[in-house]
């Protein structure tokens, strides 16, 4: 059971009218954070709807804790962040939580408690009356109340105020804490990637045109400043970006292109590592042209 | 519980390196006494912006050779060194910090009678 991943997903596809998600292969081992990002209408939230069943996918598997989805009872070690308590918009929420927690064999009634004071929620107000924000804290709440072993968050703290963002942050953290948890995370924020993210997984059009370990990005990616910029690495497929003056390269292969550079007598002046978020732009941007 | 590590933009040592060598050389130096509490491998990942696989490994290497030790269910703690791997840690932190500064000395053409100097004058400033 071990080494079992949490979430494995082979040859995954499902086509729209204007839009067709995969074939798409995806793996969540157990104790990471995966980081899903990409441009809106990459099909990051399509990806989370075919794992919930709230799709059904054309064709393609997908095996959770290493089982396939046939038992409801694999939703019961799931907590999932979109848009799923929107049906009971009219409800209050303490109603829903009456509603919901019945199904929850380890639902942690303290939890929930502990839970909505900590982010200020009123639970005698309506679902439908709370602002977006508001909204988002309390479906982070209900996903981690039925303590489920696996998170699939959509964009978790999009509207959120700074300070529950933090919160969130510790909350998820502590959630990581034994070892033997895991999320999925799609995010648009590089704090988020930063802090919480083992490995980065990037969409585009519906693929995944990239999956980094994260420190694999701060260790091969850089920016050299070098005497002049050689043919053989303008043309080089992992040369990402690089500009004539200052002479600079931007690569995927810093030890690589030492190697090349060095080769060609080609001065480099200096190397620094690209921080996360430059990272991201090239890979989201990079991938559109 | 942070503890004041930082990753170099410059280097072009390996994070997991970086991280190892400075718990290594602040727990020499006593910045980190004997039983103090580390952060757990998730807590320090976030605090570093680097992967809990990265931070893992730093803890099993630091526990391996004997800087550090976890006690199940507790967490992870500062172990008492012994006189002579004390030494070693801190031989091993000044002289990488000189490599790195003839390192840069290469980098900018100094010649080693250049160095030699620079080397000599620097000493005999804080050591007169």
């Amino acid at each position: 059971m071990g080494n079992t991943s949490m979430i494995q997903i082979e040859g995954l596809t499902k086509k729209f009218k204007r839009f067709t998600l995969g074939p798409l292969d995806l793996k969540v081992e157990r104790g990471i954070i995966v980081g899903l990002v990409g441009a809106n209408g990459s099909g990051k939230t399509t990806i989370f709807r075919l794992i919930m069943n709230l799709l059904k996918e054309d064709s393609g598997k997908i095996h959770l804790f290493g089982e396939t989805k046939e038992e409801v009872e694999w939703k019961k070690r799931v907590g999932y962040t979109g848009e799923l308590l929107e049906a009971y918009d009219f409800l209050k929420i303490e109603d829903i939580k009456n509603y919901l927690s019945r199904w929850y064999s380890k639902w942690n009634e303290d939890k929930f408690h502990k839970l909505v004071k900590r982010y200020k929620i009123d639970i005698r107000e309506k679902f439908g009356k709370c602002s977006k924000g508001t909204k988002k804290k309390i479906e982070f709440i209900f996903a981690l109340c039925h303590e489920p072993e696996l998170l699939l968050l959509d964009e978790p703290t999009a509207g959120v105020d700074l300070v529950s963002q933090r919160k969130m942050k510790e909350d998820l953290i502590e959630f990581m804490e034994n070892g033997e948890r895991s999320i999925l995370l799609a995010t648009h924020t590089v704090d988020e990637i930063n802090q919480l993210c083992d490995e980065v997984v990037v969409l585009e059009s519906g693929r995944v045109v990239h999956q980094y370990n994260k420190d694999d990005i701060y260790d091969q990616w850089a920016r050299i400043w070098v005497s002049n910029v050689p043919e053989i690495i303008k043309k080089h497929h992992h040369t990402i970006h690089y500009e004539i003056g200052p002479a600079q390269i931007i690569t995927d292969q810093v030890s690589v292109f030492e190697e090349i550079l060095h080769e060609n007598k080609v001065e480099i002046h200096q190397i620094q590592r690209l921080s996360m978020e430059e990272v991201l732009e090239f890979l989201i941007e990079g991938s559109e042209d | 519980m942070k503890i004041p590590i930082h990753i170099s933009e410059e280097s072009r040592e390996p994070i997991y390196h970086q991280i190892e060598t400075q718990i290594k050389t602040m727990i020499a130096t006593g910045q980190l006494p004997p039983e103090t509490p580390l952060p757990s491998i998730r807590a320090l990942a976030s605090d570093l912006g680097c992967s809990v696989i990265t931070t893992r490994r730093v803890y099993q290497n630091l526990e391996i050779a004997g800087y550090i030790k976890t006690i199940q269910g507790k967490g992870t703690f500062v172990r008492r060194l012994e006189e002579e791997q004390l030494h070693h840690t801190k031989q091993k932190a000044v002289y990488d910090a000189f490599e790195k500064a003839v390192e840069q000395g290469l980098q900018l053409g100094c010649t080693k009678v250049e160095l030699d100097t620079i080397f000599k004058e620097v000493v005999n400033k804080y050591y007169s």
